[in-house]
């Protein structure tokens, strides 16, 4: 700097030496916009993504929703009967099945419940953990992943093989994938197992596999639709089809539904070709198909209590 | 030539002088409040940013929406979700000026009206509010509450849900201050 100014004639340097002064004037002026500096102190956060679903359930199955720490959710389910049953039956809605929940999240991160079902009268117990959380910002995660395992136990009193209380338990894991794309797009994967430790017959295998595909699209701020399907895998298809007598067809569940959030409730009202509503029941025993109109109108109803003290 | 050097050197540390007296804190506390008779509504957030130079008597404002915490989840995440839409608009800010005399070097509580712009909800508007200041060397108390409608800032609310949310949301600030370092 000071070899240059040296060389140079005095009379070019002056216009670089009056824009040299405004500049360092200036700077202090910039700096001064308390409102840029505020921003400058704010350190990068991580902002988790919230409600990714409306519900700690897309249809039938779990999203990788949960209730947050000391808050409760008591849940009411219904399935009406078969739609193709037919005037006599009005459709299905002269029988239905109820399954009702107490689901409450111990921590953040962990939520446990428990239910029971008219189906099979089966009771259910799970815990529901989330592993990742999808978030940007200073940590960045594409996807929400939570586990859940899930126990049912089968109290109907009509199977005499069911002697033995350990043969009417199955256990469910699942891992849930889920990302929320935008606003309005939500979409989840469910790699699911199943063992049984009984089943109906020896084409029947005690291990399932699944894999669930949900999403939702929200319709307005309180209004989503939802889909969900679950691929399972069935080993001995072909066999299960050719032996005589046959043994009863399972298929694959599909639902579709519509949450409606009024404040404290969220209500989902849905058709599928499940009547179960838990996982042992509407992955590995759904017997309805759409395509003979096998369909079950129902409903959740989501009701939030809170034991937070603030 | 070395004079002239000198001049620009001294100038650019006086200019820089002033950057002293501004104060700062990133714990304020905001506490939102739209409670009804049918509902309380109350969060309270304690990561607002704010910074206040003496000098200017300005003040300046910044805090995540979803830094709010409710009592109840569900209540948080319709805050986030439904009104303030916080994946859109993350931040509520407000930049304003200190309009009545204040001498900083009294050290007493003294009331002032500040006036600026309250941006939330990617809506701004110009608010008028009474503050509470004690000035101080080494730290600045302030304190603020005033009432803003959801409407002014674009926030509607169901008609299903209208009876028990406030028609004008009061909101609490208090904030302490120190030196702000850069």
């Amino acid at each position: 700097m000071h070899l240059i100014i040296k060389d140079m004639k005095i009379n070019s340097l002056k216009p670089v030496l009056i824009l040299g002064i405004m500049v360092v004037y200036a700077l202090p002026c910039w700096s001064q916009d308390l409102d840029s500096l505020l921003e400058k102190a704010i350190k990068p956060q991580t902002v988790y993504t919230s409600a990714t679903f409306k519900s700690t359930r897309i249809v039938n199955g779990h999203s990788v929703e949960q209730m947050k720490k000391k808050q409760l959710d008591f849940r009411i389910s219904h399935r009406f009967g078969d739609i193709n049953s037919g005037s006599y039956n009005l459709y299905g809605l002269d029988n239905g099945l109820i399954h009702f929940a107490l689901e409450y999240g111990l921590t953040d991160w962990l939520e446990v419940g428990i239910g029971r079902s008219t189906y099979q009268k089966t009771f259910d117990g799970f815990a529901k953990v989330s592993i990742l959380k999808q978030s940007s910002g200073v940590r960045n995660m594409p996807v929400h992943i939570s586990y859940l395992f899930s126990t049912e136990y089968i109290s109907l009193n009509t199977d005499t093989l069911m002697t033995n209380p350990y043969s009417r338990m199955s256990y469910i894991h699942q891992i849930l994938i889920a990302r929320k794309f935008n606003e309005n797009l939500s979409l989840q994967l469910t790699p699911t197992v199943i063992h049984r430790n009984l089943v109906p017959t020896e084409l029947d295998k005690n291990d399932l596999f699944a894999l669930g595909l949900g999403g939702r699209y929200k319709l307005s701020k309180r209004i989503a639709l939802n889909v969900e399907y679950y691929y399972v895998y069935r080993a001995n298809e072909k066999a299960i089809s050719q032996s005589i007598p046959t043994p009863v067809k399972y298929y694959n569940p599909l639902s579709i539904g519509i949450d409606i959030e009024t404040g404290g409730h969220v209500f989902q009202i849905m058709l599928t070709n499940s009547q179960a509503m838990r996982e042992g029941g509407f992955i590995g025993k759904t017997t309805e198909t759409w395509s003979n109109m096998g369909i079950h109108l129902g409903f959740n109803i989501s009701r939030v209590f809170s034991f937070s003290k603030q | 030539m070395n004079k002239l050097l000198i001049l620009l050197v001294l100038g650019f540390v006086f200019a820089h002088a002033g950057a002293q007296n501004r104060y700062f804190t990133k714990d304020a506390k905001i506490i939102f409040n739209s409670s009804t008779p049918l509902e309380d509504i109350i969060a309270e957030s304690n990561q607002a940013t704010t910074l206040i130079d003496i000098d200017k008597n300005e003040v300046a404002f910044s805090v995540l929406t979803t830094s709010f915490k409710f009592r109840r989840a569900l209540m948080e995440e319709h805050f986030n979700e439904n009104y303030m839409e916080s994946s859109k608009f993350p931040k509520a800010k407000f930049t304003g000026k200190i309009i009545s005399p204040i001498d900083w070097k009294s050290e007493k509580p003294i009331l002032v009206d500040v006036k600026g712009i309250l941006t939330m909800h990617g809506v701004s508007n110009e608010i008028v509010l009474k503050a509470q200041i004690t000035p101080g060397k080494s730290k600045i108390l302030a304190s603020a509450e005033f009432m803003v409608t959801p409407e002014a800032f674009h926030i509607s609310i169901p008609s299903a849900v209208r009876d028990k949310i406030a028609k004008e949301v009061t909101i609490k600030i208090n904030a302490v201050y120190a030196p702000y370092q850069q």
